[in-house]
């Protein structure tokens, strides 16, 4: 009952906020051409679940995104713990990063084209350099504030270097670490949705794409919808992975 | 807890009882740049095997400093420091050191079970050992109840009592204590100090438990060693010579009890 009246709320809103997009194409405020009414898009969604078209550029997405996202949070998690636990690696790093870092990777599509032309590596590429950045920025924090008194149980007890990472360090960054690669799961959605508008790589991005340069507005807000599914799908994905990860932490009110 | 025990009798642990365990000549030790201020100056003394030596002095004497000495996490300016005969080059898992801040100390994503299996995990591989020996020291240290809850669950007490058991399960040869109950209300404070006796009797455990209390110093301690500050060093020692176990209401009613409270906060007005 309790989590029918909190659902209650957001799902009226949200119903509300269709209504007035049915009003306002009902009323004709916004031409068809550029604004479908909810039927129409929610029709072309059911009309591709029909005929099979709405799973294979779905798939495509959600896969260049979850691979780019990998390795990316598979990186800033390495080069944030050796940051984060050796002064020395970030002296010799941090600059090189800060000159990196500003370099919006939509910018960096035409250099990975170059080298690896209009592939998924190209893709996973620059996916994952602009993903990495919020992981390894938290990965870095993370690793960097491990407790010192930790560090002395740990030497205390013996334990080895190897050791310590698994059993002191990286549980104690997990916190930051999967706030940062929640963030960075954000980022791999946004940029595999960029790199098939630019490279003509088929997925949810390219359909979108192309249905708004023959003005099929329809398709145009179907992919819409599903990219905005799509998300909030893995957000809650990793919200429920999160709690269950860090089921040791104090439940916040 | 027979099990624990056992092992803590290896026989090549076996020194005679009051044979130096771990001596300190001469040692100093100097933050920074103050040279001329020194925390500790020329602290000479022995700790013996088997004893409960309590080191008590006012806050800023450097005690702290001397127990992480001790452990090896600190090196001092100059002089010497020997466990067994041997200098002190760093942390050992033969000295185990009992933190004062234990929500710090213990690992807050491993259960109570966890934390103490976490001093094992590599010097005993067989996991039904390793289990058995966990479950003894649970047993031991009354956690019983709390073996699978996450330390943030549990009183301040019950967390120093996990942090107990993890040091005692590196089987160490000597005990530091860094104001272990420092942080813990009145009637905690006492159960655990009986608690503490009875394991230190038990194992006959060599003991170095700090304090800026005097009357758990005596209650506590065979000896006490009394710490000036500016700079740290011993102005005195006692014998504590109480019967033994001790209790909580007539020991400290004793005649002795009462006299060596007046010596010692004598000794402390003045610093």
């Amino acid at each position: 009952m309790r989590f029918l009246r909190n659902l209650a709320p957001p799902v009226l809103f949200a119903a509300g906020l269709v209504l007035v997009w049915h009003l306002v194409t009902d009323f004709r405020l916004v031409s068809p051409v550029f604004l479908p009414s909810p039927g129409r898009a929610f029709g072309e969604l059911w009309i591709r679940a029909q005929n099979g078209t709405l799973w294979p550029p779905l798939l495509a997405t959600t896969q260049r995104m979850i691979v780019g996202w990998f390795l990316s949070s598979l990186a800033g998690i390495a080069i944030g713990a050796a940051i984060g636990l050796t002064p020395m690696v970030r002296q010799l790093l941090e600059p090189t990063l800060e000159f990196i870092r500003p370099l919006p990777a939509s910018a960096m599509i035409p250099v990975f084209i170059l080298f690896f032309g209009l592939s998924e590596k190209m893709a996973a590429f620059v996916i994952a350099f602009g993903s990495i950045w919020p992981v390894l920025m938290s990965s870095i924090y993370g690793f960097s504030n491990v407790r010192i008194r930790l560090q002395e149980v740990s030497a205390m007890l013996g334990l080895t270097r190897v050791e310590f990472l698994q059993k002191i360090a990286i549980p104690s960054a997990m916190p930051d670490i999967l706030a940062g690669m929640r963030s960075g799961l954000a980022v791999s959605l946004i940029l595999a949705v960029v790199t098939e508008m630019q490279a003509s790589l088929p997925g949810l991005g390219h359909d979108v794409f192309l249905a708004q340069r023959s003005f099929r507005s329809a398709e145009l807000f179907a992919g819409l919808i599903m990219l905005g599914a799509l998300g909030v799908i893995i957000n809650h994905a990793l919200q429920l992975a999160e709690r269950r990860i860090l089921r040791w932490r104090p439940q916040r009110a | 807890m027979s099990l624990v025990e056992g092992q803590a009798t290896k026989p090549d642990r076996a020194r005679p009882p009051g044979a130096p365990a771990l001596s300190v000549r001469d040692v100093s030790v100097t933050f920074g740049a103050a040279a001329n201020r020194p925390v500790l100056k020329d602290i000479s003394f022995e700790v013996r095997e088997g004893e409960f030596l309590s080191i008590v002095g006012p806050s800023g004497c450097g005690k702290t400093t001397l127990l992480r000495l001790f452990a090896g996490l600190m090196k001092p300016t100059s002089g010497a420091m020997f466990f067994d005969g041997k200098p002190i080059a760093g942390p050992s898992r033969e000295r185990a050191i009992v933190f004062q801040d234990y929500t710090n100390a213990l690992l807050p994503w491993r259960t109570v079970a966890g934390n103490i299996a976490l001093s094992l995990e590599r010097h005993v591989p067989s996991r039904a050992d390793r289990d058995a020996q966990v479950d003894a020291l649970i047993a031991q240290m009354d956690l019983g109840r709390a073996a699978q809850q996450f330390p943030p669950q549990l009183s301040g007490g019950m967390q120093q009592r996990v942090q107990i058991a993890r040091c005692l399960a590196q089987q160490p040869r000597i005990m530091l204590m860094d104001e272990p109950f420092g942080a813990l209300d009145a009637i905690t404070r006492q159960t655990l100090q009986d608690d503490l006796l009875k394991l230190a009797a038990q194992k006959r455990m060599t003991t170095v438990f700090i304090t800026h209390d005097l009357e758990e110093a005596i209650y506590l301690g065979d000896r006490v060693h009394v710490l000036g500050a500016n700079p740290g060093r011993v102005i005195e020692t006692i014998e504590v010579g109480l019967a033994k176990p001790r209790n909580q209401l007539t020991t400290r009613e004793d005649p002795k009890f009462l006299a060596h409270r007046h010596h010692l906060f004598g000794l402390l007005q003045g610093h």
